[in-house]
């Protein structure tokens, strides 16, 4: 055989793993992948693909504090001081920062644009203006400023994107900075497949993939541009050859062209997640898709392993430690009764509820008011993101990250990613300081095989 | 519609988890079937969505589409049984309009075994002739191009009877090998290498009189059948022993004993359930052996080698991973590049038939691109049908993880032969 194999490196496949993550969303994904690299055996298990394919592809830090957050890694301290009940109270901006960086890295300046400091505002699918830090490239001509000239392009045969919608909303709304845009709304006519109507972004976006196709579609929109204006679409433009297809289409309209996300599925969260998911493949954490972990077993304060439900048979995995990062409600790890009891479903952690309410009262009848109470239940946790309970640590080698954390209103915030990359980097790096890991069995990068 | 309704308690059981859907619609961009062809709405129109509306047979045949890989169920994150609605309500479509001959005779598996096996250089010539061919195209609908099995003479049992025995006196516990008929019959040559691998390794292998899993009846909608089939093999395994493991390097086979049986047609059996747990894939017998520090990888000699990789849809449904991955990055020198696509199309016997032929080729191109760009000199795949279909399309040789390891741990000069 030939000589062009990569030396192997087993390491890996080590007796245990030294850490069990639960969950691979943003947060799961991202502790998994700065353990693994600093030379940890990792296992991954993961119920089903995570959350990051469902959001927008691009990355929230702190949007509303409530007031609109303009620079958001600056703003983490001021707004922990004022909620020290919120997980940025513990996570710090400092880990926030190294998330962010560490995140660039993973995914890269095209999936991953801009430096967080500064929050861009994009449009929605209905035109809203929102905040957020890290932008993929195909975004990034979307920024809106004062005096911008707009064209909203939509296709007829897609579901879910209105250009006459985003336009007039984009053009009646006033910008942060008190400017104003101007946009107005195009609507053609595109068949991603022959005679299919009705189709999602994905399956337009798979055949941009192709290059003939992509060109043809580009070719027909040029005309529709005129001089000056900012082309907005729906992210549409290419799944596995999105750089190629965005350069292109590009090049051919010839005007600063952006992708808008709209409803799942998402191409620009799916962009992101595979990335992330062959990075931790590809760097050899064991990543186990398809199982629920369904008990686990504990002792002299420690979790000692985890049991998951493999086709046919039950599995445990002993580790010297385990990242709780399996999301919150809307994932199924926290879970609500009708009794109005909250629980964590995959280790059964104690949840806390927000200061000075009980479980009578964890959802208010006021729609539109203040936050539900609900959604800021979750597991609690100390400065290394250790889970606590009544200031004292559930398991000495148990930590959370991401949507488990109790404190927040993510979506409302915009904090999600935020509190996901921070908490994650922070767990990883406590867990690492306690692991008798060496640097020297670290595994290389197989990234570039593949 | 007596066949359904006597073996389907799984049913409603998958009926149970469809509240669990959130319309997040992750289970529709993993869909290989749906990226393939417009003509299948996807999983989430076709599971949790048309179930409510569904009582007795489904009258939206874009069903028939489906190729029954699981990657939805697999990938969704709410637990839904995706995959087991889909393929329940096909079974009971087919029940109520009636099943093709074609889709009668392919599952025939241990039949088809028995009787070409005595005849294999004419029916291996015969399955060649490509006039042949294109009758079995018209009269059974197989398409002209899919890739057949190649028959031996010499099947898996004749060589236990004639084969001279390695002098190794067993170390560790004693297993059953479970053959799958693909593996008594067509590739006899990985059954072999299984058995010399475990028995190399010190354990002592017992090959007890078995029978088809039925799982090409199952995934063709043959429920009862299927049934059949699955508590007889229980009950020629049970007749040797119940309690040491069972382990088969028939990826998609012992699945079908592990969870399929169970899940998708409702088998609810104390015999399938004592089979069940002990059933292992063979990477995955030899990962947990690693893990219990019971094999030692030293023993494997350097094999300078990339190899391309796909875990068959099948194999990913079993939940545990990639152990292939992992026991051939044992071997010091190998590095293994996974195809990280759903499915090659072949899914058991989709992609044999005449009508879905070109779908299955288009969901598995990738898979072949991914062969073809990595190899060097051979891929890996786990299971019989998707190795076929791969080597087909692809042009490259398709072995079993159990090949490398063969090699490796000198039992064979030559890793291809």
């Amino acid at each position: 055989m030939t000589a062009t194999a990569i030396p192997t490196t087993a390491t890996w496949a080590g007796a245990q793993p030294h850490v069990v993550v639960i969950g691979a969303g943003i947060a799961g994904l991202t502790a998994a992948l700065r353990l693994r690299q600093a030379g940890a055996r990792v296992t991954q298990i993961t119920k089903g693909i995570g959350g990051i394919q469902l959001g927008q592809g691009s990355i929230d830090i702190l949007g509303y504090a409530p007031d609109r957050v303009e620079r958001p890694l600056d703003a983490i301290a001021g707004f922990a001081a004022a909620n020290p009940a919120h997980p940025y109270a513990k996570i710090g901006a400092d880990a926030v920062r190294a998330g962010v960086s560490f995140l660039k890295d993973a995914a890269g300046e095209d999936l991953a644009g801009g430096d967080a400091e500064q929050n861009v505002n994009l449009p929605t699918a209905v035109g809203a203006v929102r905040p957020t830090a890290l932008v993929p490239a195909s975004m990034a001509a979307g920024a809106l400023h004062d005096g911008m000239k707009l064209v909203i392009i939509g296709v007829a045969q897609l579901k879910d994107f209105h250009p006459m919608l985003i336009a007039q909303n984009l053009s009646r709304t006033t910008l942060p900075d008190g400017g104003h845009v101007t946009a107005r709304a195009v609507m053609t006519d595109f068949e991603p497949r022959r005679n299919e109507y009705d189709a999602t972004g994905l399956t337009f976006a798979r055949s941009l993939d192709d290059p003939r196709t992509r060109r043809t579609f580009a070719e027909g929109l040029k005309g529709f541009v005129n001089e000056g204006e900012t082309v907005g679409l729906p992210a549409i433009l290419g799944e596995e050859d999105h750089e190629a297809a965005f350069a292109e289409i590009s090049q051919i309209i010839g005007a600063p062209v952006f992708e808008i996300p709209a409803l799942p599925p998402c191409v620009p969260g799916m962009r992101l997640n595979e990335k992330l998911v062959k990075a931790v493949k590809d760097a050899r954490v064991e990543f186990i898709l398809g199982t629920k972990v369904t008990g686990h077993t504990g002792a002299d304060g420690r979790l000692v392993s985890v049991t998951t439900s493999v086709a046919g048979h039950r599995r445990e995995i002993t580790a010297d430690a385990f990242v709780l990062a399996a999301g919150g409600f809307e994932s199924g790890a926290l879970k609500l009764d009708s009794h109005g009891h909250v629980s964590d479903t995959v280790l059964g952690l104690p949840v806390k509820l927000p200061e000075g309410i009980d479980e009578d009262h964890l959802v208010t009848d006021t729609y539109w008011g203040a936050p539900q109470p609900l959604f800021q239940v979750g597991v609690e946790v100390d400065d290394s993101m250790k889970v606590v309970s009544d200031g004292a640590p559930v398991y000495d080698n148990v930590y959370a990250a991401g949507g488990v954390i109790a404190g927040a209103t993510r979506w409302q915030e915009k904090s999600g990613e935020g509190i996901a990359l921070g908490s994650a980097v922070k767990a990883a790096d406590a867990i690492l300081a306690a692991l008798p890991v060496v640097a020297a069995t670290a595994a290389a990068p197989f990234a570039e095989r593949n | 519609m007596g066949v359904i309704e006597e073996t389907f308690a799984g049913h409603e059981v998958s009926r149970a988890s469809l509240d669990n859907c959130v319309k997040c619609t992750i289970c529709e961009t993993v869909c290989p079937v749906a990226k393939a062809n417009p003509l299948f709405t996807g999983p989430k129109y076709n599971g949790p969505q048309a179930e409510r509306y569904r009582d007795g047979a489904s009258v939206d045949h874009s069903l028939e589409w489906c190729d029954f890989c699981g990657i939805c169920t697999l990938n969704c994150p709410q637990g839904v049984k995706i995959g087991e609605l889909n393929e329940q309500a096909a079974a009971k479509m087919k029940a109520q309009n009636g099943v093709p001959l074609r889709d009668r005779i392919i599952p025939e598996t241990n039949l088809e075994g028995m009787l070409l096996s005595p005849l294999a250089p004419v029916a291996n010539w015969g399955l060649g002739i490509r006039p042949l061919r294109v009758v079995i195209e018209k009269v059974i609908k197989i398409h002209r191009d899919a890739p057949m099995p190649t028959a031996h003479t010499e099947t898996l049992a004749k060589w236990l009877k004639h084969r001279t025995r390695t002098d190794i006196k067993p170390t560790k516990g004693p297993v059953v090998f479970f053959q799958g008929c693909a593996g008594g019959y067509f590739e006899t040559e990985t059954s072999k290498k299984s058995i010399e691998v475990l028995e190399h390794l010190g354990y002592e292998v017992f090959v007890p009189k078995q029978s088809c899993c039925g799982l090409a009846k199952q995934s063709n909608g043959l429920f009862k059948g299927a049934t059949k089939d699955i508590l007889n093999l229980c009950d020629n395994l049970l007749k040797f022993d119940n309690e040491i493991p069972v382990v088969s390097s028939s990826g998609s086979c012992i699945g079908m004993v592990k969870h399929e049986a169970h899940e998708i047609i409702g088998v609810d059996d104390p015999r399938l359930a004592n089979v069940s747990v002990r059933s292992r894939d063979f990477c995955e017998f030899l990962m947990e052996e690693y893990r219990a520090g019971r094999l030692d990888p030293s023993e494997f000699r350097e094999l300078d080698l990339t190899v391309p990789y796909h875990q068959p849809c099948q194999v990913k449904s079993q939940g545990m991973g990639f152990p292939a991955v992992q026991l051939m990055e044992l071997i010091p020198g190998v590095k293994v590049v996974e195809s990280n696509e759903p499915c090659c199309g072949m899914a058991g016997t989709y992609g044999l038939k005449a009508e879905r032929y070109e779908t299955a080729q288009k969901i598995g191109e990738k898979v072949f691109e991914h062969m073809q760009n990595y190899n060097e000199g051979v891929g890996v795949c786990d299971t019989e049908t998707c190795r076929w279909q791969i080597a087909k399309s692809s042009g490259v040789k398709i072995v079993h993880p159990v090949w490398l390891l063969h090699h490796a741990l000198g039992l064979s000069d030559n890793l291809l032969s």
